[in-house]
């Protein structure tokens, strides 16, 4: 009986490991097409300059240099083009940012006549194509003579997340119990004093995730970048990549050292974060 | 010294949106507070039109008819806090003004605009005249007219180019959830490296998507792509192969849109993985339990548990889903867009982007993008409204 029983749990146990081997031989097949494309970013830019058009799959190329490196920051605007997507996106994120707090905060505390009209009308701007809109905001920006300028950018891109920001502040407002707020009332501070002093501070994780997402989405931005700057001193990375991918095709292993530069970072940001970012996308249909 | 320079140009367009903030709360604040004294109602309208003009000056956008406007909209403003606000709900509205104020700016006065363009006519050679005098030559529908009857781009009907994006969009989302749903049912066991496993199989949607898409790009090149590489060398191990037609491809010349394909479910996968493993993790594991005392096969249990328990989490990202591969530019564009480009990739909204800015068509793509619009909107309607049915049944 007994010796039975551990039998059948022996063979149990030996599907499982067949089962197991299975998995993660598929999971690593994914995971390899999933990775390898970023590791050929990194071989092609390690390459010395004669032999960029190898055919060679070896991950550490024969000679491996950081000479593409080198060029990219001595010899291209690479780090001017860093620098402009830097500040266009900080400021975006920072204008988004705040208007989205104040916004969120009052669907999240407030009865008003129209709030579920302005919800609505929040969630349907997001049906509007985004390129739908780049014409009449290029046109805009022309008219206000900002072409070429980050002005023009930061106007572009500061309102294109905002109904999401204010989406996932609205649900991390609806966690914080309002008896905080009703007993900073009762010491005598005002509405926008409790708000200023007691949630804005409560709230530094989802004021964090939100700008981290406008931030990414400002600086991953091509198609209007591509319309509005076209002096190449005043490029945001993205264009600038663009052109050194597709214009010359001798620099194909300075795109891949810049695509590495801006990658890393970005990567780090994403995996941190994606958490929040996932629980914000599902968070409004799953409640729904 | 340039850097300098940048800062302060920015710094100063902060303050100027806060001092317009700061405005903006004190214009309404005065509403609120006096909207029942005929004195400031009188003031009021001579006042604020007066500024407002002024402000439109300074940044040179005052037309002829703006004080009129202006006058116009203020009593419009006067008789709703008379009748309809009555001083209430101060806070919330104060909270509100400058946000929506941003988002009528930039997302409803663009759309507005954009209904305008297209039933004008601004092109190449009336774009002058439009940015000195501010008119435009009325044209009725005749661009609606052209959409349908003229090609946006070179070649290409309005009817082909619907044909395939609707193929384009229903086969990448196909293959994003087949894809994404197998890789979560994998990763969804008790196995070792979860975690990196995870980490690993974001990595396409993580990466900057311009980034991502001109490497793929790349490896998709005919003779120094790793697609081709492999074949060859395929070739060379197996010489058979050759003689059953496998032969190195030009991927980007003979099949832009495959390779476009390719290229977009390599990047959506992982979206529809992270969301789905979410709603499996959350499944209680006490239905499987069940079902396995009753005896039912691994199948049975995905048919009746997985699916309808991870419906709710899947129908809102396929709907997205959808709205995000239909509108999609980027990938289509980065591929293809450079000078020389084909457009036989080319989809509805990757045109209409093309036709404003390669070819210079303003008006003829605002009214493109009227009729994507309206389709898309439609679209989504009657997935929601089927979408709440099936809810009310359950």
């Amino acid at each position: 009986m007994r010796d039975n029983m551990k039998k059948q749990l022996s063979a149990a146990a030996k599907r499982k490991r067949l089962q197991h081997f299975f998995i993660h031989a598929g999971i690593i097949l994914f995971a390899g097409a999933c990775v390898y494309p970023l590791l050929r970013i990194l071989t092609v830019s390690l390459r010395p300059g004669d032999k960029l058009f190898s055919t060679d799959l070896s991950l550490i190329p024969a000679g491996a240099t950081f000479v593409s490196y080198a060029r990219l920051l001595g010899d291209t605007m690479f780090l001017r083009w860093l620098w402009n997507s830097l500040i266009i996106t900080l400021a975006t994120s920072f204008i988004g940012v705040s208007l989205a707090s104040t916004a969120a905060y009052a669907f999240s505390r407030f009865r008003f006549p129209g709030k579920k009209a302005g919800m609505i009308l929040l969630l349907s701007s997001q049906m509007i194509p985004a390129g739908m809109l780049i014409l009449p905001l290029f046109l805009m920006i022309m008219k206000l003579k900002l072409m070429n300028t980050y002005l023009g950018m930061i106007i572009a891109y500061s309102v294109s997340s905002l109904p999401f920001s204010i989406w996932i502040l609205k649900g991390y407002y609806d966690t914080i119990p309002r008896s905080l707020e009703e007993a900073a009332l009762v010491d005598g501070t005002s509405q926008v004093g409790a708000f200023w002093r007691i949630i804005l501070p409560l709230s530094t994780p989802a004021l964090s995730i939100a700008f981290l997402f406008n931030f990414t989405t400002a600086w991953n931005e091509y198609l209007v970048a591509r319309v509005v700057l076209f002096s190449s001193k005043q490029y945001t990375w993205t264009l600038g990549l663009f052109e050194l991918q597709g214009q010359y095709i001798t620099q194909w292993g300075m795109f891949a050292a810049g695509s590495m530069l801006v990658t890393i970072p970005v990567l780090c940001v994403f995996l941190y974060s994606s958490k929040w970012l996932i629980s914000g996308l599902t968070l409004g249909s799953v409640k729904g | 010294m340039e850097i300098l320079k940048s800062i302060y140009e920015v710094a100063w367009f902060i303050l100027l949106i806060a001092g317009g903030v700061a405005v903006l709360e004190g214009y309404l604040y005065s509403h609120f507070k006096f909207y029942r004294k005929p004195l400031f109602e009188v003031s009021a309208l001579i006042v604020f039109p007066l500024l407002g003009l002024l402000a439109l000056k300074t940044f040179g956008l005052a037309a002829p008819g703006s004080y009129s406007w202006l006058a116009v909209s203020e009593v419009l403003i006067l008789l709703f806090f008379r009748f309809a606000v009555k001083g209430r709900h101060t806070v919330p509205f104060m909270l509100l003004a400058p946000a929506f104020v941003g988002l009528a700016l930039l997302l409803v006065y663009p759309f507005v605009f954009e209904v305008y363009l297209s039933f004008h006519d601004l092109k190449l050679t009336t774009i002058m005249m439009w940015k000195n005098t501010g008119t435009l030559p009325f044209a009725g529908i005749s661009q609606y007219v052209k959409v349908f009857t003229t090609s946006p781009l070179s070649e290409i009907t309005f009817w082909a180019l619907l044909g395939r994006t609707l193929v384009w969009t229903f086969s990448n989302v196909f293959f994003h959830v087949t894809g994404g749903f197998i890789l979560a049912l994998m990763l969804n066991n008790q196995i070792r490296f979860k975690g990196i496993y995870r980490t690993l199989l974001v990595i396409p949607w993580a990466m900057p998507q311009v980034v991502a898409v001109l490497a793929m790009r790349g490896e998709f090149h005919a003779t120094n792509g790793f697609v081709n590489i492999i074949i060859t060398k395929l070739l060379d191990t197996l010489p058979f192969l050759g003689s059953l037609g496998v032969a190195p491809v030009q991927w980007l010349s003979d099949y832009p849109l495959l390779t476009c394909t390719l290229i977009n479910v390599w990047l959506g996968i992982p979206f529809m993985m992270v969301v789905i493993l979410g709603g499996l993790q959350s499944i209680s594991s006490s239905y499987y339990d069940a079902a396995d005392i009753d005896g039912a096969s691994y199948l049975q249990k995905l048919r009746y548990i997985t699916l309808p328990l991870i419906r709710p989490v899947l129908m809102p990202a396929v709907t997205l889903g959808t709205v995000w591969t239909f509108n999609n530019i980027n990938v289509i564009y980065l591929v293809t867009g450079q000078a020389g480009g084909t457009e036989q990739a080319d989809i509805l909204v990757s045109a209409l982007y093309k036709a404003a800015f390669t070819y210079n068509r303003y008006s003829y793509s605002a009214a493109f993008a009227i009729v994507v619009f309206a389709m898309l909107f439609f679209f989504s309607v009657f997935y929601l409204k089927t979408f709440d049915a099936a809810k009310d049944e359950r």
